[in-house]
């Protein structure tokens, strides 16, 4: 009798058991998956957002800007320079009424794109029903910019936190298992480059090169992995003093099946709980540096530039707070899928006495 | 019949450093092991007893040589000859490289049954661990011999796929003891593997090992600080005291008649479940154990033993023959 | 024992809600009763949850100047029990939903939390297994004492200092009034406890609850500890012990009546010789003899077989039914019921029935 339910009883591991616990967390868990579907969205945002035309029927033939560029000259485009206006091609293909059309994304406007010739006032434009959330002081899209921000926001904050985290939790790792000099020394070294100052090298770093993502990327991991060596070196310690690695050893595993199969994923916890206020920090990192003119360089899209030219033009509301708005949403969803992350690895239970 | 020795640990010394200041400087150092020979018979099971800190499980740890692993700076010296095949072999002389030809040998059980398993890998993961080091068996060879072994040890083979997590405190230690069995080593080190049982899976558990030692024809080393436990598994007890061996002899002798004053507290202190035997006289030692930090000079009991004299803070008592294989390390008693 | 009733313990239910399957959540809570129907919809944290019923209707007395103690292996329910004569139950998961604790003529369990507080350190104290998480490691242990004498009693500081010293030197401190200024982690195990026992003893409870007291400590010391017991119940005749412990050699020694429980509810009770002499229930007699008897030749030991099951998933009739070696159908499909069986002693098992 009692056999067979345990056969129905399905076997759960540590891991499934807490993903369980951060679903129940609600707040949490949508915040997780709203952050998650805008991400992807955000890689098809040329599909949505963009000046390229998805499609162009011209002459009987069928054409993707989205996916190739195209000279003004393949549609006979004779007022245009460079590449393409599908905007204006689309105008000027319903007043010819043939066969030719232009299929335009739903909001077709590009981050990049300047729009002084089309404005009717000098820029920064206020919002209106062509443009949502107006645009710069360069004529240029804010809503679109805001979007493909985002973005760039969160890849590279992904990209230095897994950087920093994969940097960080090796040394601690190492430090840890390895103990004794290689922890006091390691440590005394770590202390001395967590003193070098950020701002300082990067702005240095930023007037000799010219700043770009992976330049940016490089620096902000280089300051940033620091963090993390201290909680995984203090998990290696202390999981190393119990039995099970003990029995490891006394069933003759080597270090590195010790290190990789027994102890790191015993250890992992601080790394999944900090990760997403590591995101957080990072996003914010890069929205300061854009702000103060050494982040990313001009004219990728980003909510720190746009900043600080709403701080030049303290005036025009949209600027500074269609960012703001943005940036503390993000901010504030990812806060809550890290709260919900670490009440789901947290085993106690709220309780008092009555 | 005496049967040949199997094991033999040979003035085992083991020794930890106190760190301290900011360079951490051995400052001062902790005697653990402070010069034990032990030997252990094949086919028999030796019962090793004493109160916390008196160096039973640190012994159990140096002759499995992984003392070196969790604390680096441990000063180790003695030896530990282990009879094989091929001859014997000196354990504290090899690296943890040379070591590990021998640990499938030479298997640990341990205490905590909740942290002995790495709640990450499933049961049969577990188990069959020793057999990806130890022999060049394929997977579905494995798979069969962890099948075995679980039946041996009581549970079902199906339960391999589930993790620890879902096992209570006596089928965990069952899952320890399939582990250390999976390779067939001779001689298996127990420390405290009943402890943190309750009394009914205690009594499985110990049945079980009996079950198997006879089964597996193995030796082993039965740590544990209860004493009517270790009694009743083992064929000769040593009893410790502060690093050194106070007592040691037959099991059943050192229960019924102890000879060292140490161990007739140890044996008057332990509480029995019998309420008619509840105004025995006893004798209650008075104090604590001292830290193997600050050990008392000459006989480390002297400052609690009841028939302690001034001498006995002169020198070391040294292990003396009381009663046929029956040794005690205190000149001013004896056997009769 | 002709002594009067300290401690009435009627009837008393205290659940754990914890979440579980949906089997198991259509199993246990088809039969609720109008108590835990209203809880159930009062309360938003208990939905998806069932109860696990730790201590399911269990009464006793505690008399004056005895050693009662409460034997079980873990999960029986007996610190539930002595945790919830204190109201020591954290809450969520834990619910005290029924019964009634009758101490001095007041019932324990309808007391507000504030009005509790009165009763806890001064009439019914605890010592615990571990005595260093009982104790403020940053404090020094006389002003821990100190502390709480001025709380349960006017006195000024002077005297308190002085009592407090007169208590460690009872339970056998050397030098109490030097030791007075040292820090817990100052003392060894042994002396934690005397420390634990002396704060406990302070206010002169009537009840002192000790939960595994010895467990965490070294034979030689455990023997001291219970000597120390022994003696302090000599001296205070009108004050009561209850002594939660799995160690059976500990209640021999030391307790005057025993409970045995299992599954959440008690199994048997008796004076410590019968217990010890004549046990009547399957599972006391299998705690017995499972113990290694160094006095009888060696064989395998009588262990008790198979494992305690979860608490959800014990049987509908006897709890012990699943492990019994003498289980009929009877015991599978009613529980029976707690009856005298020979002068104050009591056994719930169909064998006696």
């Amino acid at each position: 009798m009692s056999d067979k339910s345990k056969e129905e009883k399905v076997s759960t591991t540590l891991f499934q058991k807490r993903w369980k616990k951060f679903k129940s967390l609600k707040r949490g868990y949508y915040s997780f998956i709203i952050v998650v579907i805008f991400y992807i969205f955000s890689f098809l945002l040329p599909f949505f957002v963009g000046r390229d035309a998805l499609i162009v029927k011209y002459e009987g033939e069928y054409y993707f800007p989205v996916f190739k560029f195209y000279l003004a000259e393949t549609f006979r485009q004779k007022e245009v320079q460079g590449e393409a206006n599908y905007r204006m091609l689309k105008e000027q293909f319903k007043q010819q009424d043939n066969d030719n059309w232009v299929l335009m994304p739903v909001y077709p406007y590009g981050p990049n794109e300047n729009l002084l010739d089309e404005l009717t006032e000098i820029p920064p434009t206020h919002p209106n029903n062509v443009h949502f959330f107006g645009t710069d002081d360069r004529g240029r899209d804010v809503l679109a910019r805001l979007l493909y921000g985002f973005n760039i926001g969160i890849s590279f904050s992904l990209i230095v936190t897994i950087l920093s985290y994969t940097i960080g939790v090796s040394i601690g790792s190492m430090l840890g298992f390895f103990g004794g000099k290689v922890d006091i020394f390691g440590q005394r070294l770590i202390e001395i480059w967590s003193t070098l100052p950020f701002l300082y090298v990067m702005i240095i770093l930023s007037s000799i090169l010219n700043p770009n993502f992976l330049l940016l990327t490089f620096v902000l991991t280089l300051f940033g992995w620091m963090g993390m060596t201290y909680y995984v070196r203090g998990e290696f310690y202390r999981e190393k003093a119990r039995d099970y690695v003990s029995a490891a050893v006394s069933m003759g595993a080597g270090n590195s099946k010790i290190i990789f199969k027994h102890i790191l994923p015993n250890a992992l916890t601080p790394v999944i709980t900090f990760l997403p206020f590591a995101i957080v920090a990072n996003i914010f990192s890069l929205v300061a540096l854009d702000y103060l003119g050494f982040g990313l360089p001009p004219p990728t899209p980003s909510w720190g530039q746009l900043m600080s030219q709403g701080m030049q033009n303290i005036e025009k509301w949209w600027l500074i707070g269609t960012p703001l708005i943005a940036m503390f949403l993000t901010l504030l969803s990812i806060t809550f899928i890290g709260e919900a992350i670490r009440e789901a690895f947290d085993p106690k239970v709220y309780s008092r006495l009555r | 019949m005496k049967q040949e020795n199997i094991l033999e640990v040979k003035n085992l010394k083991v020794k930890f450093p106190v760190a301290g200041g900011i360079l951490l400087r051995k400052v001062a150092e902790v005697k653990a092991v402070d010069g034990v020979s032990l030997e252990l018979r094949r086919g028999e099971t030796l019962g090793l007893v004493g109160e916390s800190g008196c160096g039973k499980s640190t012994i159990g740890k140096a002759v499995i040589n992984i003392l070196k692993f969790s604390s680096p700076d441990v000063d180790i010296s003695g030896e530990v000859w282990l009879k094989t095949e091929e001859g014997e072999v000196n354990l504290l002389s090899l690296s943890r490289n040379e070591m590990r030809k021998y640990r499938g040998q030479i298997q640990m059980i341990f205490q905590d049954p909740y942290s002995s398993l790495n709640s990450r890998m499933t049961v049969g993961q577990i188990i069959e661990e020793p057999l990806l080091y130890h022999t060049k068996m394929n997977k579905d060879e494995r798979n069969e011999r962890v099948a075995w072994l679980l039946e041996k040890v009581g549970l079902q083979a199906e339960q391999s796929k589930r993790y620890p997590h879902e096992f209570s405190g006596g089928q965990r230690q069952r899952i320890g003891i399939a582990r250390a069995l999976s390779t067939n080593p001779k001689i298996i080190i127990a420390d405290e593997p009943v402890s943190a049982l309750d009394v009914s899976i205690q009594a499985q558990v110990i049945n079980l090992m009996q079950e198997l030692q006879k089964e597996f024809d193995l030796s082993i080393v039965f740590i544990a600080h209860d004493l009517s436990v270790v009694e009743h598994i083992s064929s000769r007890i040593a009893v410790m005291y502060l690093g050194n061996i106070a007592e040691s002899g037959p099991g059943s002798d050192i229960y019924h008649k102890p000879i060292h004053p140490y161990s007739k507290a140890l044996l008057s202190a332990v509480p029995l479940p019998n309420p008619k035997l509840k105004n025995k006289e006893r004798i209650i030692l008075t104090g604590d154990v001292p830290t193997p930090m600050n050990k008392p000079s000459g006989c480390g009991f002297r400052t609690r033993c009841p028939i302690a004299k001034p001498e006995c803070a002169d020198s070391v008592p040294v292990l003396e023959l009381k009663l046929p294989d029956h040794y005690a390390a205190c000149p001013y008693v004896s056997g009769n | 024992m002709e002594n009067k009733k300290l401690v009435e313990v009627k009837n008393l239910r205290t659940y754990f809600f914890v979440e579980a399957t949906d089997k198991q959540i259509t199993e246990h809570t088809e039969n609720f009763d109008e108590k835990l129907n209203a809880l159930y919809a009062g309360d938003k944290y208990l939905k998806g949850k069932v109860p696990a019923k730790a201590v399911d209707g269990v009464s006793f007395d505690i008399f004056e100047g005895e050693v009662l103690g409460i034997v079980g292996e873990s999960g029986s329910g007996k610190s539930v029990t002595a945790y919830s004569i204190t109201r020591l139950i954290p809450d969520p998961p834990g619910k005290i939903v029924g019964g009634e604790v009758i101490f001095k003529g007041k019932d324990l369990l309808k007391l507000s939390f504030d009005e509790m507080k009165d009763y806890r350190g001064k009439e019914i104290a605890m010592i615990f297994q571990e005595p260093m998480t009982s104790l403020n490691p940053v404090m020094k242990i006389g002003d821990q004492i100190i502390e709480v004498l001025l709380k349960h009693e006017k006195i000024s500081k002077e005297e308190a200092f002085k009592k407090a010293v007169n208590m460690l030197e009872q339970v056998g401190i050397p030098a109490a009034e030097k030791r007075m200024k040292d820090y817990p982690h100052q003392f060894s195990g042994g002396m934690r406890q005397r420390v634990m026992i002396a704060m406990a003893l302070s206010c002169h409870p009537a009840l002192l609850i000790a939960d595994e007291p010895t467990t965490a400590l070294d034979v030689t010391i455990q023997a001291q500890i219970i000597e120390l017991m022994l003696r302090l119940k000599k001296e205070r005749k009108e004050a009561a012990i209850l002594l939660i412990t799995h160690n059976l050699g500990v209640v021999a020694e030391t307790c005057d009546r025993v409970i045995v429980m299992y599954g959440g509810k008690i199994q048997e009770v008796a004076d410590a010789d019968s217990i010890f002499e004549n046990p009547l229930h399957p599972y006391t007699e299998g705690l017995m003899s499972s113990l290694p008897d160094p006095d009888k030749p060696k064989q395998l030991l009588q262990a008790i077989p198979g494992i305690i099951p979860h608490i959800l998933e014990l049987p509908k009739g006897c709890k012990f039914a699943t492990r019994c070696t003498k289980v009929f159908d009877k015991c599978w499909e009613t529980e029976p019921d707690l009856i005298e069986k020979g002068k104050s002693h009591f056994v719930r098992c169909h064998l006696h029935g």
